[in-house]
């Protein structure tokens, strides 16, 4: 028997401004209607704001309601069983949803991947169901034809690599289970596997050497501040006092792309246990969130099908950063939003996230024979399978109906506590690994730890969600939340302990063995017995045909001129209005005050500054050991528009636009690493030329600036098709992420102008193209500058040119600019250059002497914005036009 | 010199706990963590302490309500712990989501563990707000803070909204147990948006108990105890005023107030 439990607002102004009205439905399943009353009156209601019903409507009118699908987690489910229990009832099920009340003007009330309206009452809300059985799959006999029938929507391998599966099954003389296929199909997915970035690549008809070699042999050259470089899920450099600090970014674009809140919230999940699971255990301290979207105003007729519309896929990726990242705690302090309309079909989400931990727990231990792994936090479900193989492939109008289990919605809540426990573990010296279960899930995950020894697991222990998983659902799942820690069976006994005091499940699954095999068991069936040297040497190495990209691609019109400067103060105005109501360079204030970006207490740089806090920063900077100055500063750059012009200047443009929003508060250079990620088409020859020649950017950036890349992921399946022909590219993407540290964060600067009447400097070459060989010397004199304290504000010129920086500058200072300019230089997005306020031009020649500079005025009370010769334009009139467009989509009570 | 032993209570989804840890501690205070479950399974208990700290953060994810479930685990298992410390002498401060948990336990705002009087509801803005404000104390009952202040002060959260029956709001106005209000630029207390952030009656943002031993506030104090806490810490004319972080003084005069007591 179920019990129904409906709760609304009570006449409160809320219910009345909401566009539609809501009544919240709970379901209590095996309890008797006297404990029903009871949870009701104490739990699920509260009387001063809210009526309640049991058993019947609450309102007169029609509704509909909507529920999330059977399977699917609803994290409210278990804080309902929990305060029963708490109250001594004993429930068997319960759920929670919502009746709408018709008619409703609202348009995606619900996602059908996750959510469904409900029309009939279910019988009952617990889950059954037999788990299915181990299948052979007849590998060896099948042709071709067939072998890419089965890989199609499954396993996303090419023609070459299933020969070679079905090669070593030839010399098994056995075919292999529907398991063993999905352990090769994941672990030697694109996303996995970096199949592209380490291939053999043929440009023009000459070999080249593979992309990641290019990477990494330039990045170990400059080691000075690596604690270890691509080898773990985190990349991690050197702190202080024996600390280091990791850092980490990953997009979650597939998934996004058809469910975004659900997407986004387990892409934020999924980068925060890569940054925990780095060595023994990391703190993840802050996050960045990088969005690159369609425009929310875009016509929807333009939409492709199968896609949803960019303001929904927009409120739904804030929405997930706001629910995710403030529950678990982590601050997001930094981020960017970049709009083109090619990002319809597959936007891009990209979260960063970075940690600390001591330096001497920085490695991973190598797991020894009789070590165990034991799965901790989430329990394992059908949800997410073949995320893995999925994100891999490039998406199509079909993505929606054959991928549907490939997107989770995330719980903040046993995320958090799973570090809570880990963190506690490790201090303790119980750990010697951690690993994140992400992509491919417990195949990937206990796979790789037991590479070098062996391992066999139990997957009938693993605990469920619900029974009627298959071995390989369970196998491959990608349940979020969950996280593998391999200790000495010594330790589990006290492991278990803190476990417990957290609130975390706990169960020993795998055990390393010697075998150097993976054998994996169902209770007391053998569903898969893979040689660990095939798992991981197996995989062909692909040699892939690139054509650089035509000379002629190299547009000279590389920034925003406008075809004709304007005449008069009007013209200047409207221009200036419409660049700085622009989707790059509008005001992100409304979206920023729904994260929390100081909670830990360690900000000491937030994303907005200035008398009415509203001017805008260029980086984080956060002070991650409460009772010590020191700074981990974090900033980042990207230009889908210019990498999309150009892939190699774009690249060098997307990386000094990163270091020097580094720089532009008072970091220094030297002590940073990075992190890249390659958010591309899918590499056929044309679009694998421009990525090569975007690596070479790369490249060429770390040798100028002699700072390694550590870490980084690519994406190579920016690419839809519909059945009908349609094709589509997302603008190819370079997206550099900057960590670095700094002695005393009292040190740095912030954008704000801080006084009337002192000295407005421009700072670094206004060069089009980044010149590599002054940006070190121009990074150098601003960090010495801000170093000695007489800079009072400063601020990176980008998205928007000089005279947008100059705007945000006297946002934040609540006062007016007079300068003196070539009309053609105010939009000018030169990467590398700085507004920098001093106290008077003297300050500045010591400061700058030796690098190009030039005094372009002065700070006033009033508050306009003038050029000299050109226009005088009223900052509030500006300021409007820069913080309506958010303010329309995000404001209060929106 | 006898320590002052503070419990920060930790529980499933508490984040602002080592802010909280270190802002005691800041102020010579002896923090330590202790987990609900601790307390649960009496290998620890309340009677070691002087002062009971809940910290912000979304406990149990603030499922159904904020700090609900928190606050039917406390009634449900530690009702008689806590009844006891409170009539020990004991200080309790619960901030943010330690405000909302003591509010549905009934603690605040007249001591009735197990009724609720009042509530923090969704703010009138609709949604979670990140934001510095304006917050100004007056004379109550509490006991131990000393003087009054005016200050900045981070608030986050999405259901902040101090609210009641007018009659009820009228008992606590009498019996002086509002601390904190929200005040605009000239020090007024404030219904517009943003100065106060969530649309609470009065502008309430904290109160404390008929015996003036439990404070509950929504804005966070522990988040400004360093100066380079505050966002605008760079600016000139703050330099002065930053001499002291505004959270300060709440933890201060929790302290010393139990050592005087001692």
């Amino acid at each position: 028997m179920i019990h129904k439990v409906r709760v609304a607002p009570r006449n409160s102004k809320i219910e009345k401004r909401d566009a539609f009205k809501k009544v919240k439905v709970y379901r209590l399943e095996g309890i008797s209607l006297e404990d029903t009353k009871i949870l009701a009156e104490k739990v699920l209601s509260e009387e001063l704001t809210q009526i309640c019903s049991i058993d019947k409507q609450l309102v007169k009118e029609k509704v509909i309601e909507v529920a999330y699908k059977p399977g699917v987690m609803n994290p409210e489910v278990s804080s309902i069983m929990k305060a029963a229990s708490d109250l001594g009832i004993k429930l068997l099920a319960a759920d929670s949803s919502y009746e709408y009340v018709l008619p409703i003007n609202q348009h995606n009330l619900y996602n059908p991947l996750t959510e469904y309206i409900m029309e009939e009452e279910p019988e009952t809300l617990v889950i059954k169901g037999v788990p299915g059985k181990t299948e052979i799959v007849p590998l060896r006999k099948m042709n071709e034809e067939e072998l890419l029938e089965i890989s199609k929507d499954k396993l996303f391998l090419n023609k070459d690599e299933m020969k070679v599966i079905q090669n070593y099954f030839e010399d098994l003389k056995r075919d292999p289970t529907d398991l063993e296929l999905e352990t090769l199909a994941q672990t030697w997915s694109e996303h996995c596997a970096h199949k592209t970035f380490k291939a053999k690549i043929i440009l023009d008809g000459k070999e080249k050497e593979p992309l990641f070699k290019r990477l990494k042999d330039e990045a170990l050259k400059h080691d000075k501040n690596i604690v270890s470089a691509f080898v773990d899920n985190a990349g991690v450099m050197d702190f202080y006092d024996g600390w280091a600090i990791n850092g980490k970014a990953e997009t979650h674009n597939a998934p996004s792309a058809i469910e975004p809140y659900g997407g986004a919230m387990t892409g934020s999940g999924g980068v925060f246990r890569d940054v925990v699971a780095t060595g023994q255990g990391a703190k993840a301290v802050v996050s960045t969130d990088i969005f690159c979207l369609a425009d929310p105003n875009m016509d929807k007729a333009k939409l492709p099908e199968g896609t949803l519309p960019p303001d929904y896929i927009l409120k739904r990726v804030v929405a997930a950063v706001r629910d995710y990242g403030n529950r678990i705690g982590i601050p997001t302090n930094n981020g960017s939003f970049h709009f083109h309309d090619d990002f319809r079909a597959k936007p891009i989400v990209l979260v960063g996230a970075y940690g600390i931990l001591p330096k001497d727990k920085a490695q991973k231990g190598e797991p020894r024979i009789g070590d165990i792994a034991v799965v901790i936090g989430g329990k394992t479900g059908r949800d997410g399978i073949h995320g893995a193989t999925f994100s891999s492939g490039e998406m199509s109008d079909r993505t929606i109906s054959v991928n549907a289990t490939a997107v989770q919605i995330g719980n903040a809540i046993e995320e958090k506590i799973t570090f809570d426990a880990i963190l506690e573990a490790r201090d303790k010296n119980l750990i010697t690994a951690v690993q994140d279960l992400g992509a491919g899930g417990f195949s990937s995950a206990i796979g790789e730890m037991g590479e070098i020894t062996g391992v066999t697991v139990h997957l009938e222990k693993a605990p469920l969600k619900y029974q009627g998983l298959s071995p390989w659902e369970i196998w491959v799942s990608e349940s979020q939340e969950r996280m593998l820690i391999i200790l000495s069976p010594n330790n589990l006994n006290d492991f278990l302990k803190i476990c417990k005091k957290y609130n975390v499940e706990a169960t020993e699954i795998a055990k390393f063995d010697g075998t150097k095999r993976l054998q994996v068991f169902y209770g007391k069936e053998k569903v898969g017995d893979l040689d660990m040297k095939f798992l991981y040497g197996g995989l062909p190495q692909r040699v892939m045909k690139a054509i650089s990209p035509r000379h002629s691609e190299r547009s000279e019109e590389y920034n925003l001129y406008p075809s004709a400067m304007p005449q008069d103060d009007n013209g200047w105005i409207k221009l200036l209005e419409k660049t700085l109501s622009s989707g790059d360079v509008n005001s992100k204030e409304s979206i920023l005050r729904l994260y929390d970006h100081n909670v830990q207490g360690t900000s000491a740089l937030p994303p907005f500054v200035g008398v009415d806090m509203d001017g805008p920063t260029d980086a984080a900077v956060i002070k991650p050991l409460l009772d010590k100055p020191y700074g981990l500063i974090v900033s980042h750059g990207l230009s889908p528009k210019k990498t999309l012009e150009d892939s190699y200047e774009g690249t060098i443009w997307s990386a000094t636009e990163a270091i020097s929003n580094y720089a532009a508060v008072g970091g220094d250079y030297k002590e940073a690493c990075l992190i890249n990620n390659y958010i591309w088409p899918f590499p056929d020859p044309q679009w694998l030329g421009k990525l090569d020649s975007c690596v070479d950017g790369v490249v060429d950036f770390m040798k100028a600036l002699k700072i390694p890349v550590i870490s980084g992921k690519d994406s190579l399946s920016a690419t839809y098709r519909s059945s009908d022909g349609i094709v589509l590219h997302s603008p190819p993407t370079l997206a550099m992420s900057v960590f670095g540290k700094i002695p005393d964060v009292k040190k740095t600067v912030s954008s704000d102008f801080k006084k009337v009447g002192s000295v407005i400097v421009l700072v670094g070459k206004q060069d089009i193209r980044v010149d590599l060989k002054v940006l070190p010397k121009v990074l150098e004199a601003m960090y010495k500058a801000i170093n000695t304290g007489k800079v009072l504000a400063s601020h990176d010129i980008s998205e928007g040119g000089l005279v947008t920086a100059i705007f945000e500058m006297c946002v934040g200072g609540n006062c007016g600019a007079f300068i003196k300019v070539e009309s053609g230089e105010l939009l000018l997005e030169t990467a590398g250059c700085f507004i920098v306020e001093v106290e008077n031009e003297e300050t500045a020649n010591e400061l700058f002497k030796g690098i190009p500079y030039k005094i372009l005025g002065t700070t006033t009370k009033d508050e306009k914005l003038s050029v000299e010769g050109l226009f005088s334009a009223d900052m509030k009139q500006l300021q409007e036009a820069w913080s309506k467009p958010m303010k329309e989509i995000f404001g209060w009570n929106r | 010199m006898e320590q002052v032993k503070v419990c920060i209570l930790q529980s499933d989804g508490t984040n602002c706990d080592n802010e909280l840890f270190y802002a005691f501690k800041k102020v010579g205070g002896s923090p330590e963590f202790v987990h609900v479950n601790e307390l649960r399974d009496k290998s620890r208990s309340l009677k070691d302490f002087d002062i009971l700290a809940l910290p912000g953060g979304f406990s149990y994810g603030d499922d159904i309500a904020s700090g609900k479930i928190l606050a039917i685990e406390l009634i449900s298992f530690l009702k008689a712990e806590i009844e006891k410390f409170k009539s020990g002498g004991g200080l309790i401060i619960g901030i943010c989501n330690g405000f909302q948990t003591l509010v549905r336990t009934g603690l605040l705002p007249f001591g009735n563990l197990g009724k609720m009087d009042a509530t923090l509801d969704n703010n009138d803005s609709g949604h979670f707000e990140c934001r510095w404000i304006d917050l100004k104390s007056e004379k109550s009952k509490c006991v131990f803070l000393k003087n009054s202040y005016k200050g900045h002060f981070a608030v986050n959260h999405g259901e902040g909204k101090f609210f009641s029956q007018p009659s009820v709001i009228k008992k606590i106005e009498d019996q002086n147990l509002v601390v904190f209000r929200y005040v605009d630029e000239s020090g007024n207390p404030t219904q517009e948006y943003p100065e106060n952030p969530n649309g609470s009656i009065n502008a309430i943002a904290g109160v404390t108990d008929p015996t003036g031993r439990i404070l509950g506030m929504m804005p966070h104090p522990e988040k400004f105890v360093d100066s380079t806490q505050y966002p605008n810490w760079r600016r000139e004319t703050l330099r002065q005023a930053q001499d002291k972080p505004h959270g300060l003084f709440i933890f201060e005069d929790m302290v010393n107030y139990v050592k005087e007591d001692k």
